[in-house]
């Protein structure tokens, strides 16, 4: 289980590097391309623009990783620890539910692209380019429900813990 | 949908991650409109078809680069020798300084961290006041949001160009609306640092030697700002295309110039610069999904008509559009700000005659007090941590700064001129 989960951050992590520096490189050759010799890769643009998705969704896994999406702060910053992790263990089941409603109705829409044999950028294979999406949301939907499952069992023993003392 | 909205926002506010919101109000859209889900994908797919998105990760990259540098050191030390003969020139420079850092690494705090552990000793030895120092430094992590090329700006531009206006908003032509209205608050900071009494008196001329051993310290990084705004003013590129070069150009110099930054350290920074950027897209994509709802469901005219039948000047909805603001930057911070309220409000600004990118500049002007209004302003808390000083403190340090640039914010409002006099042929 370790080891799968240290492959998936390895893969992510090195996703991230090599999509951003060949974005990097890839931006800059056009550029130069064009400035020099007025000219362009007609692929170039549309492949940075996929780039850019895949980068973006890739960010947002890592960003799961330990919780540090964008998130409101306003009325948590208050809560008693005990609430803060009973709170939490719901955000958490919510937050997964909708990535993986998300992800589920992604994977049909590119399976749908599968079998219709779509094409984009110049013959690549639509679902290629599109499969990030139910994947990086598969992803973060699957490390929200083990929050959710870590927080509850946390709250749960806080609150255990609590009780046998009153005794 | 209207029995979910109550939910959706209780949840927003216990800390659900705001994408999840989104989504799930898009889904919630389409579910009772019979409309397939798959559509929610589609919608994130179009974060594939905006060319402009390029700019965010790649500035934010280049940013983070800065920051990991001693390109804060040597900005200071420019700053410090250029204008510190004159009278508070220490907090003027504090000012400009972090103006400056603020624009190109996005107002993420890092200017609070890097700037303020230079600056703060420095003002302290200056003889300033403790509770303007930190009022100063607290203040000023947010200042030069207005400044290109600050991700703010850039995520307002793009946001805009979704909303298919009458008038287009162009990204170039908000870098431009920002410079005015930014210089602004420098101004006034600065002239109520000079009205500040010291404890230490202390005279010092401009000194010519210095001044030029500092610039050539900064001769790498003196050309950034040159190369963003003169390549996209002067035609060369375009303001994605900057970005690229911004990133090339940064990590050129920091890793094989000035060697500052090992290529053993680049993976983590990449990864910790696309953490963000990936809290961005993911709200973009989701919000992408619900705008087009949103549209479709005809919201933002509807609300415009509805607010219309109560406010009829637009001098009372500008009062009203700052109130709001200024609540809404206490609570939320300003990525989800921008891709969550413009949608709603840019429309309604439109139909009462407000020039969009000027809408754009009033937006961020607002956000950036966000930034430091109690109870929960980011940078109250960044400071906190960084000046160990107990955020009550801080509290009451920034509010003359509160006040100054809460004055230079409705100047900003209430003189269009200000903001759209650089892009009015």
């Amino acid at each position: 289980m370790r080891i799968l989960v240290k492959t998936i951050h390895r893969t992510e992590d090195a996703l991230l590097v090599v999509l951003l520096s060949s974005m990097i490189a890839l931006a800059s050759t056009q550029i130069l391309l064009r400035i020099l010799f007025d000219y362009g890769l007609i692929w170039a643009d549309p492949l940075l623009r996929v780039m850019v998705l895949w980068l973006g969704l890739t960010g947002a896994m890592v960003a799961s990783r330990h919780n540090k999406h964008i998130h409101i702060d306003v009325l948590t910053r208050f809560f008693s620890k005990n609430l803060y992790l009973f709170v939490q263990t719901f955000v958490g089941q919510f937050t997964a539910w909708v990535c993986i409603l998300i992800a589920w109705n992604g994977a049909r829409w590119v399976q749908m692209d599968y079998v219709d044999e779509m094409t984009s950028l110049g013959g690549v294979p639509s679902w290629m380019l599109e499969i990030i999406i139910p994947i990086s949301f598969a992803v973060i939907g699957i490390r929200y429900l083990l929050f959710s499952i870590r927080w509850g069992s946390l709250c749960y023993r806080r609150f255990r813990l609590h009780a046998s003392r009153a005794k | 949908m209207s029995i979910f909205a109550p939910v959706l926002l209780i949840l927003a506010l216990l800390r659900t991650p705001l994408f999840a919101i989104i989504a799930a109000s898009a889904m919630l859209g389409f579910y009772s409109e019979e409309i397939d889900l798959a559509v929610v994908s589609i919608e994130i797919y179009r974060l594939a078809e905006m060319p402009i998105l390029l700019a965010i990760p790649l500035f934010t990259f280049a940013g983070y680069l800065l920051g990991e540098s001693q390109a804060s050191t040597r900005l200071v030390n420019l700053t410090h020798h250029l204008l510190g003969w004159m009278p508070g020139g220490l907090a003027i420079v504090a000012i400009f300084s972090c103006a400056m850092f603020t624009a190109f690494t996005g107002a993420s705090g890092v200017t609070i961290i890097a700037l303020g552990a230079l600056l703060y000793p420095a003002l302290k030895q200056a003889g300033y006041n403790e509770n303007f120092n930190l009022g100063l430094l607290t203040s000023s992590g947010s200042l030069g949001l207005l400044f290109a090329p600050s991700l703010p700006l850039i995520l307002f531009g793009v946001v805009a160009q979704q909303m298919d206006l009458d008038q287009p908003v162009g990204i170039d032509q908000l870098f431009l609306a920002g410079i005015f209205p930014g210089l602004l608050m420098l101004i006034m900071l600065s002239i109520y640092s000079m009205m500040q009494p010291r404890h230490v008196v202390e005279k010092k001329g401009f000194d010519v030697k210095k001044a030029l051993a500092a610039l050539s310290a900064a001769k790498w990084e003196i050309p950034l700002p040159i190369l963003v705004l003169g390549g996209i003013y002067g035609g060369y590129f375009a303001v994605s295309e900057a970005a690229a070069v911004t990133a090339l150009y940064v990590l050129v110099v920091e890793v094989l110039v000035m060697r500052e930054i090992t290529i053993r350290q680049l993976p983590e920074i990449m990864r910790d610069s696309m953490v963000l950027v990936g809290g961005i897209m993911i709200i973009i994509g989701a919000s992408l999904a619900s705008t087009n709802y949103m549209i479709d469901a005809e919201i933002p005219t509807r609300l415009f008509e509805l607010i219309q039948q109560h406010i009829d000047d637009k001098l009372t909805f500008l009062i009203l559009l700052n109130l709001f603001l200024l609540a809404l930057g206490m609570m939320l911070d300003i990525f989800s700000a921008i891709v969550i309220i413009v949608p709603i409000i840019l429309p309604i600004a439109v139909g009462y005659g407000i020039h969009p990118v000027h809408l754009g500049i009033i937006f961020l002007a607002n956000m950036q007090l966000g930034y430091f209004t109690p109870p929960v302003g980011m940078n109250l808390f960044i400071a906190s941590y960084r000046f160990e000083k107990p955020v009550m403190t801080l509290y009451r340090a920034t509010i003359p700064f509160f006040v100054i640039l809460l004055v230079s914010v409705l100047i900003i409002t209430y003189w269009p001129t200000l903001s759209l006099y650089l892009i009015t042929p």
